[in-house]
């Protein structure tokens, strides 16, 4: 057989895939075994974890106590992938620049980045969130009421992106988003940006604005926007949110319209 | 100019004769060669011609007269003269146009090269001309002047009367107005006028009767004309004029110089100006292509830049490097093949006439199987392809050639000839350092200088593109570099952390290979047969696969140091050296252990080949004392076990496992990944070229140091294996095919580009150092260990050297060995040593002066510089500095106006009541203060006009000032 020696030749190559990639490493420990660990030892969802914690940390009525308490419990306890404060910031930029009044978010998760984009909008604004999960929606839900955004500000729809989307001009009466946020799956980016597209929900001016294409990463969903030609786009460059090496960005488009 | 030429030729004869005769020889001459009438520079250089013919005829007519006779030869002489100065402008051409440009009668200094950039041959070609035909005209006009002189002179003895100035007396009138008019007309009209004077060419031609004149005068004008048009042309750059004006104007005052200047130039020399220029033309793209033909030859020379433009001069710099080895290798290949191998395949003895030369009974079956051959056994090992297969034999074939003589002294050879290359090659790479900083202005050389104007294809031309933008990346993360500033401590502890570890990691892998050598010592010796293949190849195995993972580790732990990529590029070889270099000894104290087993195994065969050879012939001489002398098929004899052999086969094995390695690697390391990265990335969760496995880049470290060490080893082999070198050229030319393709097609240019600059030598320092290590154990084996018996083409003899002495006392005259045996005695070689050790110091001492020196130069030129541009600095600053003064006196004065203005009605009482006084006054004040007598007028449209230049006590309003100023 193989004997040892060969064997130990290859701890170099094993040693250097470690240190390498520590980060990927790091990552899958905190957000799939530590995830499990939880899971079996306390019956609950890791959102369920998460609200329990802000819930007895955070200041009710304060969104900014709130976020920073889901930070805390990302950075410190387990991994959930909001948008994280770094990115949170670009974000927050962008919305005081835009002051965007319809705002369309896929993919509240738990919430925290509906909070996030809630407590940056001008008054009279209002905020479309769109949840597939029912579970993580009532987290949300619950989330949100605590940060003290009442429903005209924001509206969560629970259901799936894409047959949201088309029905949006017609059950919600929306004409025009000025602001959407892309947070959910990432291999619907592509679908959802077609149909919002199609839905001519966009205008001239419209952000569009999509968190992890890098990291996972959303090769189709760049490809098309870089294709289309119907946008001016741009990546912002950051890590991946509570992780210091993952590179990953943010894609900025600014609606054209067909030129 | 045509009408110019005939008017002056008319000119010159007012009888009708010559006129005639000129005008029905234009006409002779347009019919025979069919020209069209407006077809004008041929007319023109047929009148040309014409003319001076005409001249002739006068000149022969007149020659009874002296004074007219000088006056022909000086003009004669005159022309020749002139002919020899329009050929010798050309000849200057050549040297330099820059000169004559600026030489040129006031035309812009560096506009006329950038014109010629702009317009390049063509433009050449019509300067050329405009040149000659400037020369021609000037020496007309000299030659006008002459006669016009002599003429005036000689007026009344003159019949023909063809000097200008009778003519104009006599056609005062008409002719010179047309003529004024014309030039007018030419002056204002610039786009049209060549229309208009085409037309007035036609007219003129009908009209001939009516005798038009150029004067020199109006010659001067024209010439002046041309003047001003050249200027234009030199200065157009700078006119803030819209681009398709410029380049309008630049069209129509080409053509306007180019007509007039020849108009004023002399015939026959146009056609040869024309056909010369168009021979330099020729010539000149001849050379182009040359040039492109040259680097054409030049191998992978379109391959290498194309890499270097998107990847960066460090990794051209391996490419470089690697044909550079290729170059080497193909002298070494050339040297053993052409001297060793050859010679001994076409006139040695045939495969199988000697025992060294065939198969061994025992191997026969399987000699030829293909895993067999693969590890060099069988047919491969008794062939030419290594040490054992040459015979001892002193001289073979008719050509008498001394094949062990030839074969020590290609061995030697080829070592020295590699010490030699590397050596010069080192030294004149250190000259082009030239020693001192060259980074002053780096940026505007780029900025400035970049871009190569002879590109002409679209490719290359987005090869410089992609080229000068990594070189500006290059130099802005050059400059970052040298401007950081971070925590040094920490830096400091982490560089130390991390040359520990990369100790440690190599203290690692020197035991693992330490170990596994030790281990199949052990295996050897308890017979390999029981083994699995693993443990057989176990040391090639554990080696490659540490030469190929180590660098990554330390790769990754460099990351630590925190360096600037080419120091960290250096660090990195250096610790893949010492990595390299301790798996090759490990490799050569494996192979010192089987040599000296072998050795052993050879003094029992000695013996027993006695015992057999004694039982073979009393086995037969016993039945049979007449019988022929037996006869043993090679095959069947008992043989030695040649370790020379052995080691060139491990050598041989050790390269091509090697080069497999590499290949494969690069295969699935590099390409395998990129298929899968790109192809895979349609339908994968996450961006698999933007995150995790990416496409690989270029491990330019690794390569490197992956060629040096196989350089070595080649050097090591190649004088048991002459075979070795043939191989190297073949890998280093398949690699060279095989990696920049995977480069341009696999590989993503590094994050960090960075300039290699100086790392060539650093590439040859190594080398060098390989060289050294390589040959030492090289030596060790020819001069300490006695060859073997039976095999190689020192066979018998007691040290290999000894083919030298052998050499000596044979095929030389016997003074010439006691020469030798002189020189070689320690008592002359020691000082000799000497002398050269001294020699080398004494050189090495005065180049670094003058290295010194030149760093002084540099420095001496660069203050000085710096204190020309202070100078002129201040004196700017100083005219600034007057100028406004200047321009505070003036424009005092108009704010003392408004004052006035302001305060005129306030004080109207007071100057009501001291009027008389004021008025007495004024004229005094006026004298002392002169308001602004050197600075300029000011600006006319001002409100308040200011005072005039010319009258500057102006009564009115200096009889406010005047009491102002004095009261403010």
């Amino acid at each position: 057989m193989v004997s040892g020696a060969i064997a130990l030749a290859f701890l170099p190559l094993v040693l250097t895939f470690i240190i390498r990639y520590r980060y990927y490493f790091v990552l899958f420990y905190r957000a799939v075994l530590v995830r499990m660990w939880y899971d079996c030892k306390t019956g609950l969802s890791r959102e369920e974890r998460a609200f329990q914690y802000v819930l007895t940390h955070a200041i009710p009525g304060d969104p900014e106590s709130i976020l920073e308490t889901f930070d805390l419990w990302c950075n410190k306890v387990e991994f959930i992938s909001n948008i994280g404060p770094k990115k949170g910031k670009i974000m927050d930029r962008m919305l005081s620049e835009h002051c965007p009044l319809t705002v369309l978010e896929l993919g509240s998760h738990c919430g925290y980045s509906t909070v996030r984009i809630a407590r940056a909008l001008p008054l009279g604004a209002r905020l479309y969130s769109v949840e597939m999960d029912a579970r993580n929606a009532a987290i949300a839900e619950k989330i949100i009421r605590l940060a003290g955004f009442d429903d005209d500000t924001v509206e969560l729809i629970v259901s799936p992106s894409d047959e949201v989307i088309p029905r949006l001009r017609a059950d919600y009466g929306l004409e025009l988003l000025d602001f959407v946020f892309m947070d959910h799956w990432k291999k619907c980016y592509r679908p959802d940006l077609q149909a919002l597209e199609g839905s001519g929900l966009l205008g001239k001016g419209s952000v569009v604005l999509a968190d992890n294409v890098l990291f996972p990463g959303a090769p189709n969903f760049l490809r098309h926007v870089r294709k289309s030609g119907l946008y001016e786009w741009k990546i912002h460059r950051a890590t991946l949110e509570y992780s210091k090496g993952i590179r990953d960005g943010m894609a900025e488009l600014v609606y054209q319209g067909i030129k | 100019m045509k009408e110019l030429f005939g008017e002056t030729f008319a000119s010159k004869d007012t009888g009708k004769t010559f006129a005639n005769t000129i005008k029905e020889e234009v006409a002779s001459y347009k019919a025979a060669s069919g020209i069209p009438v407006d077809d004008e520079e041929d007319t023109v250089i047929d009148s040309d011609g014409r003319q001076e013919r005409a001249k002739e005829k006068e000149r022969k007519k007149e020659r009874h007269r002296k004074r007219r006779r000088n006056v022909a030869r000086r003009a004669s002489s005159a022309r020749k003269e002139g002919k020899e100065l329009e050929d010798r402008p050309e000849r200057e051409e050549r040297r330099g146009r820059k000169k004559r440009d600026k030489e040129g009668k006031g035309k812009g200094k560096g506009g006329e090269d950038e014109r010629q950039e702009e317009v390049k041959n063509d433009t050449v070609a019509k300067i050329q001309k405009n040149f000659s035909n400037e020369n021609t005209r000037k020496l007309e006009q000299k030659e006008i002047e002459v006669v016009i002189e002599e003429d005036g002179d000689t007026e009344g003895k003159r019949k023909n009367g063809h000097s200008k100035k009778d003519e104009k007396k006599e056609d005062n009138g008409r002719g010179e107005k047309v003529e004024k008019k014309q030039k007018k007309r030419r002056v204002e009209t610039s786009s049209e006028h060549e229309s208009s004077e085409e037309e007035e060419d036609e007219e003129e031609k009908e009209g001939e009767e009516k005798p038009e004149v150029l004067s020199p005068e109006e010659l001067e004008k024209l010439k002046e004309e041309v003047d001003e048009r050249k200027k234009l042309i030199s200065t157009l750059r700078g006119k803030p004029w819209p681009m398709r004006k410029k380049l309008l104007t630049l069209r129509e005052s080409h053509e306007f110089v180019e007509k007039y200047e020849g108009a004023l130039g002399k015939g026959k020399s146009r056609k040869l100006y024309a056909y010369k220029v168009m021979m330099l033309k020729k010539w000149m793209k001849f050379q182009r292509d040359f040039e492109n033909f040259k680097t054409a030859c030049v191998p992978w020379e379109m391959k290498i830049k194309e890499i270097e433009s998107h990847f960066g001069s460090s990794v051209a710099s391996y490419f470089i490097f690697l044909r550079w080895m290729y170059g080497i290798n193909m002298i070494l290949f050339g040297l053993t093949f052409g001297l060793v191998m050859v010679p001994e395949a076409l006139m040695g003895r045939p495969y199988g006439s000697m025992p060294r030369k065939t198969v061994p009974r025992a191997d026969e079956a399987n000699a030829m199987d293909f895993a067999v051959l693969w590890d060099f056994g069988g047919y491969a090992q008794y062939s030419v392809l290594f040490y054992g297969y040459y015979n001892s034999q002193r001289a073979i074939g008719w050509l008498k050639f001394r094949m062990p003589l030839s074969y020590f002294l290609v061995g030697v050879g080829t070592v020295a000839y590699s010490y030699m290359v590397v050596i010069r090659t080192m030294a004149r790479n250190a000259n082009e350092d030239g020693g001192g900083d060259n980074n002053n202005f780096n940026f505007s050389w780029k900025m400035f200088t970049s871009w190569d104007y002879l590109i002409g294809n679209p490719e290359t031309a987005d090869n410089k593109f992609a080229s000068i933008t990594t070189s500006f990346k290059e130099a802005i993360l050059e400059e970052q570099e040298s401007r950081k500033d971070d925590n040094i401590h920490l830096t400091r502890f982490l560089r130390v952390l991390a040359n520990f570890l990369v100790l440690c990691c190599l203290a690692g892998s020197g035991y693992l290979i330490y170990f596994v050598v030790r281990r199949s010592q052990k295996f050897a010796l308890e017979g390999l047969e029981s083994h699995s293949w693993w443990e057989r190849n176990e040391v090639n195995m554990v080696m490659s696969l540490l030469g190929m993972f180590c660098p990554m580790l330390f790769d990754v732990i460099s990351a630590l140091e925190n360096y600037h990529p080419r120091i960290a590029l250096q660090w990195q070889l250096g610790r893949i050296f010492a990595l390299f270099l301790g798996n090759l000894y490990t490799f050569i104290i494996a192979l010192m252990d089987e040599i000296n087993l072998k050795r052993e195994e050879e003094e029992v065969l000695k013996l027993n080949m006695t015992m057999w050879e004694a039982s073979l012939y009393n086995g037969t001489l016993g039945a049979n004392s007449t019988a022929p002398p037996i006869t043993v098929h090679p095959a069947d004899i008992p043989r030695g076990p040649c370790w020379e052999t052995m080691v060139g086969q491990e050598f041989v094995r050790l390269i091509v496992s090697d080069t497999m390695t590499t290949y494969i690697t690069l295969l699935i390391g590099d390409f395998l990944r990129a298929v899968l990265v790109r192809f895979l990335n349609y339908c994968w969760c996450w961006d698999l070229e933007a995150g995790f496995p990416s496409y690989s880049e270029f491990d330019v470290s690794g390569n490197v140091l992956g060629l040096i060490f196989n350089q070595g080893m080649i050097w090591m082999g190649a004088f048991y294996a002459p075979c070795l070198p043939a191989l190297n050229v073949l890998r280093l030319h398949v690699s060279m095919y095989l990696q920049c393709w995977a480069v341009m097609c696999c590989n993503v240019p590094q994050e960090r580009v960075f300039k290699a600059s100086g790392s060539n030598n650093f590439y040859m320092a190594m080398l060098l150092v390989i060289l050294f290590l390589s040959t030492l154990p090289a030596i060790y084996t020819i001069v300490t260990i006695p060859p073997s018996f039976d095999c190689g083409p020192f066979s018998g003899k007691s040290r290999m050297f000894d083919v030298i002495q052998e050499t000596l006392e044979s095929d030389f005259p016997a003074w010439f060995g006691k020469v030798f045996s002189y020189a070689s005695n320690p008592g002359l070689v020691l000082p000799f040593l000497l002398l050269m050790v001294l020699a080398i110091y004494y050189l090495q001492s005065t180049s670094k002066s003058y290295k010194q020196a030149n760093l002084e130069l540099k420095k001496k030129l660069q203050t000085q510089n710096e204190e020309n541009k202070k100078k002129t600095k201040i004196a700017a600053l100083k005219a600034a500095m007057d100028l406004e003064e200047a321009q505070n006196a003036r424009s005092e004065a108009p704010r003392q106006q408004r004052n006035n203005n302001a305060s005129q009605q306030s004080y109207r009482e007071d100057r009501e009541k001291k009027g008389e006084e004021h008025r007495t006054h004024q004229g005094k004040s006026d004298h002392q203060i002169p308001p602004s007598a050197t600075s300029p007028p000011a600006p006319r449209g001002h409100r308040i006009p200011g005072p005039l230049p010319g009258n500057q006590r102006q009564p009115a309003p200096s009889v406010q000032r005047v009491p102002n100023s004095q009261r403010h």
